[in-house]
């Protein structure tokens, strides 16, 4: 196939993947998605400590797997893996797992922690991006409602490391995780896997 | 009545909606087409679940000789010590549920012509098309090999416990070697995953024994890394012996228990031998095979290039970079669905796009990985230049456990991929 053609018809696969009712139903946008499940659950509703991506907003998505492929940000292996899309690709797998819906998850949290990590929320202002219980109304400030526990506190400590890449939009996050100790971020992650609402 | 997005989609499905984007739904019913999966392992499962999810008016049957399937990711873990045999067991009432027609059963052949799966017990299958994910089985490069005294565990199951059951039985200070295959065999990091994983053990329990790796080759998967993690935490008791250092076993002996190479013979306490490798005993006698010992395919589809309307998946096909792995085959019985969706539905199917990564734990903190990302070029799966690779060399502790903590993340996501 011509690379114009290949190009032309990949567009349309995007416009069809941003723009059409259902990122499910297109056949390109889950042929490139479906693989995912091996790592990130079915359709990105992991079963911990990766990740759930479903339901998570498509500019997060977009921006997020394109930070990884340009060293953006810190990662163990989605750097990796990201290069391998292009930004046709990127677009149409932040369609489809956006589509999707969040899964409701228990995790086995300790309470105390958890009440630890809700006077953190509240009183280091976590609550002005990422919402009172941790659930965003900002397209750009990810859920952390119900993450993984895991998943979350190994995230607070790549964005706290000064030695380690962060996205320009997330530079917010170092500064309001530098005064926070491994404690305070094992609590704060606590309380995010707790929510549930 | 307000319309939530459901409806809605139900509405889009049948609307003029998608035609615009020239794509027709993967989703709607009455597909009478009748799909026969043979193989419930990684690639057979994933198959099965996803012909369902594409066509939800087909019919889709699984047929698998074992009842209990055991997983080999994580089945190095059960030498270990640090999993059970029931944490790699699996059974197919997911899929089930889901609407697979599980027949538990020996295919005893396949009329390619009459379009018909022969089974022991269960009569005649009749089907369109033919999914087969036969897994591997073992060549005789190795003279007098016996599997009962020197198991390969390279299939899950009784052998795992036969291997685990000699570790456990031998004396503080005996020697195991471990014999590691010759390319291409499957799972390429997992004979070296499995020296970290019996020297975990030793370390622990016995702590005066070592384990030799005694390999067919010069060099092998995420070498520099496994090697620094054998030198991290297993120094002195992990030696791997390449084949130009008469690593290379060629012989063994069942009576005296010996392993025999050019140039030496060793008599350790507990041999665990695998032996070289192609593809699983019903694809070579349905003549899916070819000289190489693997079953071509057409790797945008795996339609077997030998019979029309026959796939072949996992680690028995010739997928063109992909490693066989548990994650390949479960990528590949993805676009194999895909691929029959498209035909069954008669659209073009989608470039494919194909992925895999292989999670090796040398401790339970201590994680490493390889990845790729692939793509069809020139009628050949190839890997995206600049994409993929190892986990970095000399990287912190935290970021090994992170890997670890990712390992078994992996384990739990793919096996309810397959399983439900």
């Amino acid at each position: 196939m011509h690379r114009r053609l290949a190009s032309a018809l990949s567009l349309v696969a995007l416009a069809c993947a941003l723009g059409g009712p259902s990122h499910a139903a297109d056949p390109s946008a889950a042929i490139v998605s479906k693989p995912c499940a091996g790592c990130h659950g079915i359709d990105g509703a992991s079963k911990g400590d990766a990740p759930i991506i479903a339901g998570l907003s498509a500019p997060y998505l977009a921006s997020t797997m394109r930070a990884y492929k340009n060293e953006q940000r810190y990662a163990t292996i989605m750097n990796r893996i990201a290069k391998g899309y292009d930004d046709a690709q990127l677009d149409a797998m932040a369609g489809y797992f956006s589509s999707q819906s969040w899964p409701n998850t228990k995790q086995d949290i300790d309470a105390g922690q958890a009440t630890k990590g809700q006077a953190l929320h509240a009183s280091k202002g976590c609550l002005g991006c990422h919402g009172p219980q941790g659930v965003s109304m900002m397209p750009t400030a990810p859920r952390l409602a119900g993450q993984y526990a895991g998943f979350l506190e190994q995230q607070m400590k790549d964005y706290r490391d000064p030695g380690k890449p962060i996205p320009p939009a997330a530079m917010v996050m170092r500064s309001m995780l530098s005064g926070l100790n491994d404690a305070d971020i094992a609590a704060l992650a606590a309380f995010y896997a707790s929510q549930n609402p | 009545m307000s319309m939530n997005r459901r409806s809605f989609l139900q509405l889009a499905a049948g609307s003029a909606a998608l035609s615009v984007c020239g794509f027709p739904s993967l989703v709607s019913a009455g597909d009478k087409v009748s799909i026969v999966v043979i193989g419930g392992g990684y690639g057979g499962a994933t198959a099965a679940r996803y012909l369902l999810d594409y066509l939800p008016g087909a019919s889709v049957t699984l047929v698998e000789k074992n009842k209990d399937y055991y997983s080999c990711p994580f089945s190095n873990e059960v030498l270990g010590g640090e999993k059970s045999m029931d944490d790699i067991k699996f059974g197919y009432d997911g899929l089930a549920a889901k609407g697979v027609k599980v027949v538990i059963d020996e295919v005893t052949g396949v009329d390619m012509d009459g379009k018909k799966v022969s089974t022991a017990n269960s009569g005649k299958i009749p089907y369109d098309y033919l999914v087969v994910s036969p897994g591997i089985s073992f060549r005789d490069n190795i003279e007098g090999y016996d599997a009962e005294v020197f198991p390969h565990a390279w299939k899950a199951g009784p052998q795992t416990v036969l291997l685990r059951k000699k570790l456990e039985a031998m004396e503080d200070g005996g020697v195991v070697m471990l014999a590691a295959p010759p390319n291409p065999f499957r799972c390429p990091p997992g004979p070296y995953e499995r020296a970290a994983q019996i020297a975990h053990y030793l370390k622990h329990h016995k702590p005066k024994s070592k384990l030799i790796i005694m390999d067919s080759k010069d060099k092998f998967s995420k070498q520099g890394l496994f090697m620094e993690g054998y030198k991290k935490h297993y120094d002195g008791i992990v030696e791997w012996r390449s084949a130009a250092n008469d690593g290379k076993v060629l012989a063994v002996n069942a009576d005296s228990g010996e392993l025999v190479t050019e140039f030496d013979e060793h008599k350790p306490a507990v041999a665990n031998v695998i032996p070289a490798q192609k593809a699983g005993v019903l694809a070579s006698s349905l003549g899916l095979t070819d000289d190489s010992g693997w079953c071509p395919v057409d790797q945008r589809t795996f339609e077997s290039s030998v019979h029309s309307d026959v796939y072949v998946i996992g680690d028995a096909c010739i997928a063109g970079a992909m490693p066989k792995s548990g994650y390949s085959a479960n990528s590949q019985g993805k676009v194999c669905a895909a691929a029959i969706a498209a035909k069954v539905k008669g659209y073009e199917m989608p470039n494919p796009s194909y992925l895999n990564t292989c999670y090796s734990l040398i401790t339970p903190e201590h994680g490493i990985s390889v990845a790729a990302v692939y793509r069809l070029q020139d009628g050949t799966i190839a890997g995206v230049k600049g994409a993929g690779g190892l986990s970095p060399l000399n990287a912190s502790d935290e970021t090994r456990k992170a890997e670890a903590m990712y390992a078994r993340s992996w384990f739990r996501n793919i096996t309810t991929d397959l399983f439900g």
